[in-house]
């Protein structure tokens, strides 16, 4: 089911263009460093190879895909839309979250800087999660320059503003309230700041944080999520989009439009992303870029919490054989998958009767049990059994007719 | 809306708060009997102490109330809102009445401490450059330097009584605590409304 959802979300991201791509499961730290903050670096599975070089099992994709952006496709001309999809691992924090190995899917779009980029890497993220079964799902988008704009505007000495930045990181907003109570200054910003986990909602924000912010970074970033927000209509997608001003991310890592998808009952983000115009000149080919990834475990969780858990794919015929029928049923076979359908062939000769335990345990829709070249015996899932040539068979599968 | 409260000392506590500030009006009798009560579209859950976090983080309660010392411990994704103001109580460092420790400029190259807060502990040593063996007890701290198993504790105290009581004083304090009101990251962007407007009532209801 995971391979499922896995295949849904990456045939949408091919829809729109955008090119998988495989990276390397392991990389040298030095390469995976250059890129990723201090929390990451320590929840990396490090080893030595033969020659002593320390290299890791990736943690995440993005990395690993500038890299190759600025290397093997560095004669490849921008904008390029990319996707991935594969397992991470990352240490466990000591705590509940176990699971070491997780799988996510991402898609990248390197080389394109402006809100139509932005627009389209928050819409094809909310069509992934579409794609993926993901019943009730919606987008928060923010802006890391809002964020940035209200530290540089805020009168706060040096120290204190970086205990703001821990606090934040750490979403302890008792301890914001606490720094920012010791100093005399209270302005616009530091109520800003204090309601940062209740600056949602829809275009209203907007205004009434504008008339807070005095400064041009969080006046620029405010201006460009309105045009995010007009642009995600168009998409088709206002009724899932919801603006967070007050969204806290890696903030050293991205330098624009942040965006996180939330799904029923996960108490996580399903899908994160955002612009990181950084990183790719850190790997000597400046360029700006957004991206995303889907975390394919919990969009997993909520598929099979919903009140339908999607069925596991459909096998749509058994065929089955004795006697002389080996090669009609592999010729059956061969026709059905042509036509796209989900054969399974036995690798046993069966009696009738006995083919119909065989066929329960395959969990087919039709069982095809051939016997010589001339005539199959047909069972249609709750019908009677029916003898007919196997051409015509194949050819009522084929038409739907079954 | 779900809410988690504590078992213990907190839970007095976290139910007046939740009934003065009109969020779910029950008694700790009913709640301790039933240890899941709804309420007026309000589920209580009753978890220990150390479960609040787990409870939230992982989104099966929206908010929690819980010590500052259990977050201490456990790190996690949730935000951490309002300070409740109420069970308040230090994490001390403590040792027997006849030892000669006090500052750190009498501690040993190697301490031998015994927490139930090893992680707040280990980095509270660290931080000062002090070499430390936690020793990780899960109750009874306060018998672990009498019997010699450790040169000092590291443990909560709101009066001092315990302590006092098993001949053991405070040389330093680590940091004070009291209740906390925290909110899975992923309950304030899909169920805004309720969970802001109860927030927002908590808030009030401690005056803030």
């Amino acid at each position: 089911m995971l391979r499922e959802a896995q295949e849904s979300v990456l045939a949408e991201m091919r829809r729109w263009g955008y090119r998988h791509v495989i990276t390397p499961m392991v990389e040298s730290t030095e390469v995976l460093e250059r890129g990723i903050g201090a929390d990451q670096r320590r929840r990396l599975f490090k080893f030595a190879d033969a020659r002593g070089e320390v290299v890791a099992v990736v943690g995440e994709r993005t990395v690993p895909v500038a890299r190759l952006v600025a290397g093997k496709l560095r004669g490849s001309p921008l904008p390029l839309r990319l996707c991935y999809a594969g397992p991470v691992l990352s240490t466990d924090d000591g705590r509940f979250q176990q699971r070491r190995e997780t799988y996510q899917v991402g898609a990248e779009l390197v080389g394109a800087p402006g809100t139509v980029a932005d627009a389209e890497v928050i819409a094809l993220a909310a069509r992934c999660l579409q794609a993926s079964g993901v019943q009730r799902y919606q987008v928060d988008v923010g802006h890391a320059e809002f964020f940035h704009g209200i530290m540089d505007a805020v009168k706060l000495p040096e120290e204190v503003k970086a205990a703001v930045r821990v606090a934040l990181a750490a979403r302890d907003f008792v301890a914001l309230e606490t720094l920012l109570e010791k100093t005399p200054l209270r302005s616009a910003e530091h109520e800003l700041l204090l309601r940062f986990p209740a600056l949602r909602g829809g275009s209203e924000i907007l205004q009434a944080a504008g008339g807070l912010v005095r400064n041009r970074r969080s006046e620029r970033a405010l201006a460009e999520l309105a045009e995010v927000q007009e642009l995600l209509v168009a998409h088709g997608l206002g009724e899932v989009v919801s603006l967070d001003l007050g969204a806290i991310r890696d903030f050293d890592y991205y330098t624009g439009i942040i965006f996180e998808g939330y799904g029923p009952d996960v108490g996580r983000p399903v899908a994160q992303g955002g612009r990181y115009d950084g990183l790719l000149a850190r790997f000597g080919r400046p360029a700006p870029a957004t991206g995303f990834v889907v975390q394919l475990d919990l969009v997993w969780e909520m598929l099979i919490r919903a009140a339908r858990p999607p069925a596991l794919p459909r096998i749509d015929a058994a065929v089955a054989w004795s006697g002389s029928g080996l090669k009609t049923a592999l010729r059956l076979g061969s026709t059905l998958r042509l036509f796209g359908m989900r054969a399974v062939v036995d690798t046993q000769a069966r009696e009738q009767a006995e083919s119909k335990t065989w066929w329960r345990t395959v969990g087919a829709v039709n069982l095809i049990h051939c016997r010589n070249e001339s005539t199959v015996a047909w069972t249609v899932r709750g019908h009677r059994t029916r003898r007919l040539p196997p051409e015509q068979v194949a050819g009522r599968l084929a038409g739907g007719l079954a | 809306m779900s809410i988690a409260v504590p078992t213990g000392a907190l839970m007095p506590g976290a139910l007046r708060l939740l009934a003065r500030a009109g969020v779910a009006r029950l008694s700790g009798e009913e709640l301790g009997r039933q240890l899941l009560v709804d309420r007026a579209g309000v589920r209580v859950i009753l978890v220990r102490p150390a479960d609040v976090p787990a409870y939230v983080d992982h989104g099966a309660a929206d908010l929690g109330i819980v010590g500052k010392d259990i977050l201490w411990e456990t790190p996690g994704a949730h935000y951490e809102l309002v300070d409740l103001r109420f069970g308040g109580c230090q994490l001390v460092l403590a040792v027997p009445l006849a030892s000669k420790l006090n500052g750190a400029e009498t501690w040993p190259p190697q301490l031998r401490v015994a927490t139930k807060y090893p992680r707040t502990a280990t980095a509270w040593f660290e931080s000062r450059g002090q070499a430390v063996e936690v020793v990780q007890l899960h109750g009874s701290v306060e018998l672990a330097p009498q019997v010699g198993l450790v040169d000092a504790i590291v443990d909560l105290t709101a009066t001092g009584r315990t302590l006092r009581e098993n001949g053991l004083r405070v040389t330093a304090t680590l940091g004070a605590s009291t209740a906390r009101l925290i909110a899975n990251q992923a309950s304030l962007k899909t169920r805004t409304d309720a969970v802001q407007a109860a927030v927002g009532r908590l808030r009030e209801a401690v005056g803030l």
